[in-house]
């Protein structure tokens, strides 16, 4: 089955500010994707290229297998978005607004547009402009859900919700899933996307420098590993061991960082008498931010 | 150690001193970044203010350049019905002086720089508090280390200080311009104290209706302040020029200073000073209303909605119509008080002039080309101010649909299956109906006028459609410049295409510049409708800038990246 969506190596530069360079990916029918990355990376003019939104400066960007700027209104037919930041219409009750969205794109089911509303607690009757910056965020919700599309992209699309309106959203987004739906999330929480997503790429001064699968991303991550010894703390039988690094003794603890296969660790420790073995598998985040840290952070400062 | 609640956890620090240049102008002051921000609007202001000073006295002074035509300029105005001659200025007191290049500037011009500087202020005031709060980008400013009543007393400033300068460059160019083309032994001259008694009064005027727009806002938010004052404004000039009323005409500001005419050199203070200080005070009201209220809260006295069906959820036509709906309708109401006003004037006035041979002589001889024995005649006198707003009107219209795109609208509703094209192509029709019901107000008021006056005015209501020509021509030109270009600028250069067209039309003609570059101008084309003859040319103009500037507009969206 082809991919639903395919970017070969697109960029798209701004004359002479950063846009994406040569981003590679695929996204397969029916899979939820996890796109990464510190503000200003270029997540969202990546999603704007595929929604031909913007043009590419060179590379091509597909969707369904069509490419994003030869037919885009075959695209948009299939397609729910909800964009990182977005206005509607200030007259327009939530009702209306929801109800001209369907008009625009036909035969939406008025029972499943009423369960969402109903689902997201949306008060429908007031004006746009009223709503809270949540509220604003739930029209959107449902405006991108009601037509039960083949393909989510979702740019920050829990931003201003509640927690418990972000589970309700999670549920509902695994619930289109099961349907079939493919679903491409932009973040950057990113507990979102390890609870969420099967696959990640993550993306840093516009270019993609890790893909694969949340797991296969945490494995190619580090180990906190702390050891609490009954005498004097080793450190330096531990740091000549490969893949150690960031190694702190305090007391008789000693707290290190393992990088690839942990098994050179364990031997180590075992020649010791040791009154703790504490090893932590890392969250995405900590490989996240283990990997940019701050650096990361102050990246795209210049990226859209 | 406890810490004292009242005590800054840390030392202040030293900080750099920020300069005076940018504390009056830039990022060193709520004041200095106010002024900032409306430097655009300062440039047009200033600019149309000084350009016309001159380009009235140039005109003025080739026109009417002998004592006989000043004398027939005389005999016309004052023949005319006190109730029409009053409203554009005190003739009754200006005598023998409405001969005058200030006589003619106060009684033609006058009241457009007092309304225009007005409606500057209502704009400004109602978006520079209300508009801010409304969007949610004053509460950022509100917790910087300075009270609410601070920051509104540094945006009004900012906005009187634009104004008063602007005012400036009118007293400075009516001045120049009257001394370099008026007739000195015609008394033309207007000495600066003159000039600066003028703009003194239309800057009390602004203050005053300003003020009502600070003092309402808060209540009624920045649409429902700005449409209030406005029309407030428009029927206390109409009711004072008309002497109609009764008591309420104790509370008109222009009733006020109705004795004032300084251009001429007769002045009222009294009746300025009176204006200045309600205006402060109304200034004052509004600024404490804003530092007592909550911020962005509106009291619910906001303007009605439209019913559910005019605002049109079915397509993307109706919802761009459903969109211009509320701006048609203020321009609708606006343009039929006014034709209804004229109208009702000049019906009587036609039939006046048609018995009088000599008088229509004379009008003939100043205005050649003009049939006075009809109410249409009359009316097309004032066309070309009409054909001017028409532009305006259009600039807003197009605005409007601009907004789909700057505001941030558009992303999600091109996400839908609905191509770039079909968007440019339903948001212009949009603009298109919206001129149309503009227009259809406009025609109905010069209808109920002209009924009410006793005139026949047939052609005239025909003739009416040109206003939508005019402004359809100017959407199309906007919807071009949007599509192909970029939509946040597309009803700023509308609008000064407007601007330019209109000066291009006064001017060449007294100037006696080129006829190819009299031609440049639009309403230069549109022949004399309001008594039934048409320039083909330029109705066919019209037709092919609306629907050519849409089309354009549609094949331009497709090639360029859409703004966030």
């Amino acid at each position: 089955m082809p991919p639903v969506i395919t970017l070969e190596k697109l960029t798209k530069s701004y004359g002479k500010s950063r846009g994406i360079i040569d981003v590679d990916l695929e996204v397969q029918q029916g899979e939820v994707f996890g796109f990464l990355g510190p503000n200003g990376a270029g997540k969202t003019t990546t999603i704007r290229t595929m929604l031909d939104l913007i043009r590419p400066t060179s590379g091509r960007a597909a969707v369904f297998g069509i490419e994003s700027s030869a037919d885009p209104v075959a695209i948009h037919r299939r397609v729910g978005y909800i964009p990182g930041e977005f206005t509607l219409y200030d007259r327009l009750t939530g009702r209306q607004t929801l109800e001209y969205f369907a008009n625009l794109r036909g035969g939406v089911d008025p029972a499943y547009q009423a369960s969402l509303v109903e689902r997201f607690e949306l008060e429908t009757g007031k004006r746009f402009k009223e709503y809270s910056k949540g509220n604003k965020q739930k029209v959107g919700v449902i405006a991108a859900l009601q037509h039960r599309p083949e393909l989510l992209i979702l740019d920050e699309p829990t931003s201003g919700l509640d927690p418990l309106v972000q589970q309700t959203f999670f549920t509902t987004l695994r619930d289109a899933v099961a349907d079939g739906a493919t679903v491409f999330l932009s973040s950057h929480i990113l507990s979102e996307v390890e609870k969420t997503c099967e696959r990640v790429a993550i993306i840093r001064d516009g270019r993609i420098v890790k893909l694969g699968t949340v797991e296969g991303l945490r494995d190619l991550a580090h180990h906190q590993v702390e050891m609490r010894f009954a005498g004097a703390v080793p450190s330096d039988t531990f740091a000549r061991l490969p893949g150690v690094s960031d190694v702190v003794a305090e007391d008789h603890v000693l707290r290190l960082r393992v990088a690839g296969a942990i098994t050179p660790v364990v031997r180590a420790a075992a020649q010791f008498e040791l009154l703790d073995f504490v090893s932590r598998e890392p969250s995405l985040e900590e490989t996240f931010l283990a990997e940019y840290g701050r650096e990361a952070v102050g990246a795209g400062a210049n990226g859209r | 150690m406890a810490a004292s609640a009242g005590t800054p956890r840390h030392p202040a620090a030293t900080l750099s001193t920020i300069p005076l240049r940018r504390r009056l102008y830039g990022l060193g002051s709520i004041y200095g970044k106010t002024i900032r921000d409306s430097r655009l609007s300062f440039i047009i202001a200033a600019g149309l203010f000084g350009g016309l000073a001159l380009a009235l006295g140039a005109a003025i002074g080739t026109v009417f350049p002998t004592p006989e035509t000043r004398k027939e300029l005389g005999t016309l105005v004052g023949s005319m019905p006190a109730a029409m001659v009053n409203l554009f200025g005190n003739v009754t007191l200006m005598g023998a002086k409405m001969g005058t290049l200030g006589g003619y500037v106060t009684w033609k011009y006058g009241s457009l720089f007092t309304l225009g500087t007005a409606l500057w202020s209502i704009l400004a005031l109602s978006g520079t508090l209300a508009g801010e709060a409304a969007k949610g980008s004053l509460d950022i400013v509100a917790v910087s280390p300075f009270g609410k009543r601070r920051i509104a007393i540094e945006k009004v400033a900012a906005h009187l200080t634009l104004v008063w300068v602007a005012l400036a460059v009118l007293a400075v160019m009516q001045t120049v311009s009257s001394n370099a083309f008026g007739d000195a032994s015609l008394g033309d001259q207007i000495p600066l104290a003159a000039s600066a008694a003028f703009s003194v009064w239309v800057a009390a005027t602004a203050l005053f209706f300003g003020g009502l727009t600070l003092v309402l806002a808060p209540l009624l938010g920045r649409a429902g302040s700005a449409g209030v004052s406005a029309l407030a404004m428009l029927l206390a000039w109409m009711a004072s020029g008309l002497g109609v009323g009764g008591p309420l005409l104790g509370l008109d500001p222009f009733h006020w200073t109705e004795n004032n005419v300084p251009l001429v050199q007769i002045y009222d203070w009294g009746g300025v000073l009176a204006v200045a200080a309600v205006g402060a005070l109304l200034t004052a009201v509004g600024i404490e209303l804003f530092n007592r209220r909550d911020l962005g809260v509106t009291s619910g006295l906001s303007m009605p909605s439209l019913p559910a069906g005019l605002l049109g959820v079915r397509g993307p036509v109706s919802r761009a119509f459903g969109d211009q709906v509320p701006r048609a309708l203020s321009w609708g109401i606006g343009l039929a008080i006014w034709g209804a006003l004229l109208a009702s004037l000049v019906g009587s006035f036609s039939d006046t002039i048609g018995k009088d041979p000599g008088l229509l002589t004379a009008f003939r001889s100043i205005f050649p080309g003009y049939d006075f024995t009809t109410a249409g005649g009359w009316l097309q006198l004032y066309l070309e101010l009409f054909l001017i707003v028409a532009g305006f009107a259009a600039a807003t219209f197009v605005s409007k649909w601009a907004s789909d795109e700057t505001d941030g609208r558009l992303e999600l509703v091109l996400a839908t299956p609905m191509a770039r094209a079909r968007w440019v192509i339903a948001g212009g029709i949009g603009a298109l109906l919206a001129v149309l019901l503009a227009t259809v107000m406009w025609t109905v008021g010069i209808g109920i006028g002209a009924s009410a006056g006793g005139g026949t005015i047939g052609d005239a209501l025909l003739g009416s459609a040109s206003f939508g020509l005019v402004a359809a021509a100017f959407v199309g030109v906007g919807v071009a410049v949007g599509g192909v270009w970029r939509t946040s600028l597309a009803a700023e250069v509308t609008a000064v295409l407007v601007v330019v067209t209109y000066l291009i039309d006064l001017l060449a003609p007294p100037l006696n510049l080129p006829d190819w570059f009299h031609q440049l101008a639009l309403t230069a084309h549109m022949g004399q409708p309001m008594i039934g003859v048409w320039d083909p040319v330029g109705v066919v103009a019209c037709v092919v800038l609306a629907v050519g500037g849409i089309a354009l507009g549609a094949w331009g969206v497709t090639r360029r990246d859409i703004a966030r």
